[in-house]
């Protein structure tokens, strides 16, 4: 009895420390929400509650925003990108958790400072790169950048994910008569599956989310994606229909949420354990 | 036996490194080389011109403002988020009704990209009909709408806010990470001992917790130095510059200004600081994993 009361008491202490930030947390959250479902002629009112929740404005806001292009976009750059980094990620990841070789040290750092970098650093370098491919308003310009600057992430997250796989499975594969080839698609891909899901997830999630490139590299409604679109709805405009914008941010974001708030203890440990091997 | 490709690491780790190096090394080459030209705004390169980028980029006063601006941006949210991020990571160690959905909420502002919760910022602080200060209104804290994107003193301290509020959920999950790695038996010991929460706290807690703290510290550095999307978004570093960092600043610089090489010289700049973190941070992780 005591023990149950005890654990109450602990349960009402807690959500009180915590409560200021959960208001915080979800104040944004409540405000896109409400936002979404106003009817038009109530959005610039300063009200809190709308008098009837429009869930049209879900129906208007593609149109109204160009989302259909923008989304399409979207996973367009985010799945091919993630495609192209993890074909390349996986066997690098391979080679850095199975063997012991010259440079190995070295190629290790380079990646933990690479993924330190953040693009807006080298932005003009890769604005002049782009140029220079003449890929400026492409949207294929984005897909290489990402990929590349998620190789770093990714053989990271696989290499810390690879070395917990034990190579005596591989190994007994060998003794018994099976290539080298063979081992790794029988024993060892379907043990690392997980891994490369958890991590092309990430990837793809860094992709849909990146902002500073598409903003550089993207120079017409065409080929934005949704983060760039959904800004160009707001910045430099006298009248932002904050209904549709609203609405357009909830269903952008809301997805990806939920997968991340769902994986993230995953990304935590994969960077955990990077760190330590 | 034949030799596979499989057993050649250099063969295996080539493409990838090949990639990730030459969207880091061509781009810096190209600032380097930038950065000492003097070049012109479509960014045709007229000759050496030695450090004169460099120091004009010292002799801006728009420069040192936003380099002022950056150093309190960055402490601000990194001690801000320590400062909220270790009580709420202690409380979410204990085992209390509702952790799981607690922990949750707490995390969301990590899943949603920076753009998207600045633009949901930039019209919840909206002076005449934003929500916030409906809601401020409402619960009767202000009489009067504030204008709160609309000068430097009161969009700055908003800004640092958002950054501390994205940046608690990662740095809540690394504290959770060092405080399961503390064994319960010392808790236990140290109460047998007749030892006080602040004690423990003190004594046990905060030692074992300091190098989770010291990466926390340094990983944030990092990454709210580099953070563009919050200021561009909600106030493009305007009023008149009042709300500029060295991001905002560089980004307007290279693309606004036509300032190239000015530009390149400050990223060049940048990039050296944002080594120096990193070797920092590798150094703070090879100690961590050696004791």
């Amino acid at each position: 009895m005591s023990r149950i009361s005890r654990k109450w008491r602990r349960t009402i202490f807690s959500w009180l420390v915590l409560s200021p930030l959960i208001v915080l947390v979800l104040f944004p959250f409540a405000v896109m929400f409400i936002t979404a479902i106003k009817p038009a002629t109530e959005v610039l009112r300063p009200t809190w509650w709308p008098s009837e929740v429009r869930l049209q404005n879900f129906v208007t806001m593609w149109e109204a925003t160009g989302f259909g292009q923008a989304l399409w976009n979207s996973v367009y750059v985010a799945v091919l990108s993630t495609a192209i980094a993890l074909v390349v990620s996986i066997p690098a990841a391979y080679a850095m958790s199975r063997y012991r070789f010259a440079g190995r040290g070295f190629l290790q750092q380079f990646l933990l400072v690479s993924q330190m970098l953040s693009p807006i650093v080298l932005v003009i370098g890769l604005f002049r790169l782009v140029v220079w491919l003449g890929l400026i308003d492409n949207i294929n310009s984005i897909v290489f950048v990402y990929a590349a600057f998620n190789i770093a992430f990714s053989v990271w997250m696989l290499q810390s994910y690879f070395s917990t796989i034990p190579k005596d499975l591989e190994e007994a594969a060998w003794i018994e008569g099976a290539s080298p080839w063979k081992a790794l698609v029988k024993v060892f891909l379907p043990l690392a599956v997980p891994a490369m899901v958890v991590t092309s997830i990430f990837a793809f999630i860094n992709a849909w989310n990146e902002f500073v490139i598409a903003l550089t590299m993207l120079r017409s409604q065409a080929t934005y994606t949704l983060p760039i679109q959904i800004f160009s709805l707001v910045a430099g405009r006298y009248t932002v229909e904050w209904h549709h914008v609203m609405a357009a941010a909830f269903v952008a974001t809301i997805p990806i949420a939920i997968v991340f708030a769902w994986l993230q203890r995953y990304l935590v440990r994969g960077l955990a354990l990077g760190a330590v091997k | 036996m034949t030799r596979s490709p499989l057993t050649n690491p250099y063969l295996l780790v080539m493409p990838g490194f090949l990639l990730a190096a030459f969207i880091i090394l061509w781009p810096l080459y190209q600032l380097g080389q930038i950065s000492l030209s003097d070049v012109n705004r479509f960014g045709q390169l007229r000759g050496f011109a030695g450090f004169e980028n460099f120091a004009a980029v010292f002799a801006d006063p728009d420069f040192i403002g936003s380099l002022g601006r950056t150093a309190i941006w960055t402490f601000g949210i990194v001690i801000g988020t320590i400062l909220v991020s270790l009580p709420v990571a202690l409380v979410l160690n204990e085992n209390f009704y509702g952790r799981g959905i607690a922990r949750v909420i707490i995390m969301l502002p990590w899943a949603v990209s920076l753009t998207m919760t600045a633009i949901v910022w930039r019209w919840a602080l909206s002076g005449e009909s934003g929500m916030l200060n409906s809601a401020l209104r409402g619960l009767g804290v202000i009489d009067a709408n504030i204008q709160w994107l609309a000068q430097a003193a009161t969009a700055f301290p908003v800004q640092i806010m958002i950054g501390i509020l994205v940046s608690v959920p990662f740095t809540v999950t690394i504290f959770l990470g060092g405080l399961s790695s503390i064994p319960d038996d010392l808790y236990e010991a140290a109460k047998l001992e007749g030892a006080n929460g602040w004690d423990i706290f003190r004594r046990i807690t905060l030692p074992l917790v300091r190098p989770f703290i010291n990466i926390a510290v340094v990983m944030n550095t990092i990454y709210v130095f580099n953070s563009f999307p919050i200021i561009w978004v909600t106030t493009q570093g305007g009023p008149a510059n009042s709300t500029d960092i060295l991001v905002t600043y560089l980004y307007k610089l290279g693309f606004r200004l036509g300032q190239l090489g000015e530009a390149s010289a400050l990223s060049i700049m940048m990039f050296v600081l944002l080594l120096g973190f990193t070797i920092l941070y590798v150094r703070l992780a090879m100690r961590s994993t050696r004791s």
